[in-house]
């Protein structure tokens, strides 16, 4: 699982993203949440990093932010996102959207509907690189032909001709990551790709997706709700919680020794695990994001919890192999 | 090309029955009704073997179910009934008038379709902002007008107030000839003769009626479209788009080629009920359609004219639908496939 | 944001205050409902209190006076027998409601039933239902409640059963939508397990689910109530003169329209399109407030 050295600037480097949710419930009265609460991390060149939580807890909110898709009513209201020397939130839109596709691409969660349903799949690759790159159209067709081959898909020729509605779900996300190197992006972003994958699909999608990553020194960012996913692939790897990326860093070690509390609920929850120790967890459920207490998220259901974590959360400290954002993280 | 040609055969064959009974439960309900021919055509002072007499020559003494088979019957050989308000063969007299109708219907539809479509997609593009809103009033506002106000409400502003447009009555003035009939158009058959006058005139007359056709089609078509285009915008397709960083104009065409299969199905539903609500229209502006006719028909209780006439705005509708089918194969994939 | 002095005002029990509060949130978050719901209220109102507001009786001939512009007499003219247009407006209001409510009363009774049925019960039924449903949808309506009208008698009560039935078919599609959904997300299988009674489960259970779907529906199926039972009449069926309804009052006058006495159409023909808009506009607004995904600001 090495290979990945960290030396040198990485490549992705997300510092204290706050994301606002401004909304009008239907009685037009204004509430905010706060979606993103202040979520830093670093990716190098041959890493994949593993970003999971629970479901709401920001995960594809941070993908969209990194690739600013953000829309009304979410909103960055501070952070910076570096990435080739450049702050992302700081181009514009122009700019942003010529990176796209481009130097950091992007595979979703559900392929056969990402896919526009009226163009043929092979077209649908070439356009990408004829819009970035500004190839021919022949040179185009033939770069599909390339990355077709390149994701495993056999008979490329008569592929490339198939409608979207034709293609099973791991084909159809095959074409997505073919859609997403065929500019040779420098960064991925997967979100949930293999959810909803048949088992052995899924193991492919991401045996395809790290060999790319290594080979061509690429850096990923795999969002997912499933631990398995995290140890078997990833490098890195963040917690994140109600908006918090509370903890991060190798996933050897966070896995086998977690520092915050909600990363030990996460690990013994997960069905194929040992129970490690005692739980510090009440029950509960997620929080409400429009109605956050100040300082630590995870205040209302950690059994550790002090009045200093209902007043200040503190930052993730960057930098470190392993950080943790807790007032009184388990030590090893 | 033999599975299009396929498509095309299975509709109107699966089109027969529906065709049917449409043409059955009229033929029953013109002659349940309170209208009873016979005293019209007899005449107040008919005697009772005269009436019996008339009533047995037109059959009207069987029952209805073997007049409904007799009828069919001669339907298939081309022979429709008679009017017995003009003693003209039904077929006949629908024909000559159909085009009259057409030429309104389908120029106002046109005009009006490309404006609603082209005012709903821009609306659901820039939603919220001014155009939008504009338009979405607009749209309520040729919602809400029933046709019958509109038609009098415009004659009366371009006509009694403006001046401008020509007087409500028929399709050409009556000091001109009707130019000779080629497609039973005056407008295009004017041209064709190179009557200028003529021609002249008969556009000027369809000015007004086609404008009520084309703001009663476009209204409901805005609102639609506008959804229909939000709902693309909204997918996955087009959001997986946006992030694969292709260019705005790209994007906005992979919205309008998604939103045309279920904007070419509304409008074809839109159109059929046009064809229906242009027989207020005719009658406002003498214009001597076929829906004007049947109207009267009904409200005269002319059975066969009635019967010709329904059948033939079933046959309308579902020559219209045949061909927005045929459109959607070639526009749809998936819908090859079989799927709905 | 105006909450405070909201309860303030009212030193009522805070439940008053929250209730003024709510009513207004909804009011501010449509405008469009809001406005269409004051206009149908306008109209509701002046059909109620039609013989009391009224200067002159509707049906009463002033043979010296036909004709006349709107003035100080007559507020907005006469009509070509002399009756007061201004009080045959008003008065045509009532037959308006008189003609729209029944209708919707008439197109849930028998609508929703049917599609709470066929959705539930699905196959060859549900089939057929749809086929005979479609088969009323496909008519060009208009033509169809004229033939109906014309066989059947000329009559008000068959007006309003003819549009009425024109829309069972609207209200059946919908809640059999809703209901399909609902079995696919395996609400109905559940029902059934528990083992209620088909009635049971159809109105108890499924009715309270569909009917939101419907809601935004009504106010535009009336709107397209008085608008054909208008188009009727102007045709000249379903209502004889002297009776003031507004589409024949608009037949009346479209005769003089030419000759330029445009207040004899013009003034019931603003009334009807002010009251369908104003049924649109409800409906929009029902639309925007009921339907989760239009609501400003979500995802």
């Amino acid at each position: 699982m090495s290979g990945t050295q960290e030396s040198g600037a990485p490549l992705l480097r997300v510092s204290d993203l706050h994301v606002h949710f401004v909304a009008h419930d239907r009685f037009n009265n204004e509430r905010t949440a706060r979606a993103l609460n202040g979520v830093s991390l670093q990716i190098h060149r041959g890493q994949i990093f593993g970003l999971v939580g629970e479901t709401g807890a920001g995960k594809s909110l941070t993908a969209h932010a990194v690739m600013q898709l953000l829309r009304e009513p979410a909103r960055l209201v501070r952070g910076a996102i570096h990435f080739e020397g450049q702050d992302l939130a700081q181009l514009t839109e122009d700019d942003m959207n010529s990176l796209r596709g481009d130097r950091i691409a992007m595979v979703v969660q559900s392929p056969k509907t990402s896919l526009d349903p009226l163009t043929r799949v092979g077209e649908q690759i070439a356009r990408i690189h004829r819009v970035h790159r500004k190839a021919s159209e022949a040179q185009a067709r033939e770069k599909a032909l390339q990355m077709l081959r390149a994701v495993g898909i056999p008979d490329p020729e008569s592929r490339a001709q198939a409608w979207p509605h034709e293609l099973s779900g791991g084909m159809a996300q095959r074409v997505l990551i073919a859609m997403a190197l065929v500019n040779d992006a420098q960064l991925i972003i997967a979100d949930e790709p293999s959810t909803g994958l048949d088992v052995t699909v899924q193991a492919q999608i991401l045996d395809l997706l790290r060999v790319t990553v290594r080979t061509r020194q690429m850096a990923s960012l795999l969002i997912t709700h499933d631990l398995g996913v995290v140890a078997q692939y990833c490098d890195q790897v963040g917690v994140m919680f109600a908006g918090s990326l509370v903890e991060a860093g190798p996933v050897a070690e966070v896995f086998t020794r977690p520092r915050h509390p909600y990363t030990r609920h996460l690990l013994d929850s997960s069905p194929d695990r040992i129970v490690l120790g005692k739980s510090q967890t009440r029950a509960g459920t997620a929080p409400d994001l429009y109605n956050l207490p100040p300082g630590c998220p995870y205040q209302n259901r950690c059994t550790r919890v002090q009045d200093v974590c209902r007043d200040h959360l503190m930052d993730l400290p960057e930098d470190t192999r392993h950080g943790v954002r807790c007032h009184f993280p388990e030590t090893a | 090309m033999i599975s299009t040609l396929y498509l095309v055969l299975r509709r109107a064959v699966l089109s027969l029955p529906i065709l049917l009974g449409v043409l059955l439960f009229t033929f029953m309900l013109v002659r349940v009704g309170n209208n009873d021919p016979v005293g019209m055509l007899a005449g107040p002072t008919a005697g009772a073997n005269e009436i019996n007499a008339i009533r047995a020559a037109y059959k009207l003494d069987q029952p209805v179910l073997a007049q409904f088979v007799e009828y069919v019957r001669l339907v298939f050989r081309g022979d429709f009934g008679t009017s017995w308000l003009s003693g003209k063969p039904v077929l006949d007299e629908l024909l000559l008038r159909l085009p009259a109708t057409l030429e309104l219907v389908l120029l106002g539809s046109f005009v009006g379709g490309l404006v609603g479509v082209w005012a709903g997609m821009r609306s659901a593009l820039h939603a919220n902002r001014r155009f939008d809103h504009w338009s979405r009033f607009l749209s309520l506002l040729g919602f809400g007008m029933p046709t019958i106000f509109l038609g009098l409400a415009l004659i009366f502003v371009f006509f009694f107030l403006l001046e401008w447009a020509p007087p409500p009555m028929g399709r050409i003035d009556l000091m001109i000839n009707s130019p000779k009939l080629v497609t039973g158009s005056y407008l295009v058959d004017a041209l064709i003769a190179g009557d200028k006058a003529a021609a002249l005139s008969a556009a000027g007359r369809l000015v007004l009626p086609c404008l009520v056709v084309a703001i009663v089609f476009a209204a409901p078509l805005i609102k639609q479209t506008r959804a229909i285009a939000l709902d693309v915008m909204a997918s996955d397709y087009v959001r997986y788009a946006r992030a694969a960083g292709l260019p705005k104009p790209m994007v906005r065409r992979m919205v309008w080629r998604n939103s045309s299969v279920p904007v070419l199905t509304y409008g074809a539903t839109e159109l059929t009920a046009l064809f229906g609500a242009a027989s207020v229209l005719e009658l406002i502006f003498s214009w001597g359609g076929v829906s004007q006719f049947g109207l009267t028909a009904i409200l005269k209780g002319d059975f066969a004219v009635v019967q010709g006439y329904v059948l033939l705005m079933s046959v309308i509708a579902i020559v219209v639908f045949a061909i927005t089918d045929l459109l959607i194969v070639k526009l749809e994939p998936r819908a090859a496939a079989g799927a709905r | 944001m105006n909450a405070p002095s909201t309860l303030a005002m009212h030193q009522s029990p805070a439940a008053v205050g929250q209730l003024h509060r709510r009513i207004y949130s909804i009011a501010r978050s449509t405008p469009t409902g809001t406005v269409g719901l004051a206009i149908i209220s306008v109209f509701a109102l002046l059909a109620l209190l039609a013989p009391w507001i009224t200067q002159f009786d509707p049906v009463r001939p002033f043979p010296n006076s036909v004709l006349t512009g709107p003035g100080a007499q007559f507020l907005l003219g006469t009509d070509g027998n002399g009756m007061d247009v201004l009080s045959r407006t008003i008065y045509g209001a009532r037959y308006a409601f008189g003609i729209a409510v029944p209708v919707l009363l008439f197109g849930l009774i028998v609508g929703v039933p049917i599609g709470l049925y066929a959705g539930y019960r699905g196959g060859w039924v549900d089939e057929i239902t749809l086929r005979v449903m479609d088969a009323i949808r496909v008519f060009p309506s208009i033509i169809l409640a004229l033939a109906i009208v014309s066989a059947t008698g000329q009559s008000l009560a068959n007006v309003v059963l003819v549009i009425g039935m024109l829309d069972v078919p609207v209200f059946a599609r919908l809640v059999r939508a809703e209901v399909l959904a609902l079995r696919a997300g395996g609400f109905v299988e559940a029902a059934v397990n528990a083992g209620n009674p088909t009635w049971r489960i159809l109105f108890v259970h499924l009715l309270p689910n569909c009917i939101r779907g419907a809601m935004a529906q009504m106010p535009i199926r009336m709107a397209w109530a008085v608008r054909v039972s208008a188009t009727l009449a102007f045709i000249g069926v379903g209502i004889q003169v002297p009776t003031p309804e507004w589409g024949a009052m608009i037949r009346q006058g479209a005769d003089y329209m030419i000759s330029g006495e445009w207040w004899v159409s013009i003034v019931p023909g603003v009334a009807l399109v002010t009251l369908i808009i104003g049924f649109s506009m409800l409906g929009d607004g029902l639309e925007e407030l009921l339907d989760p995904r239009r609501q400003k600001g979500s995802r």
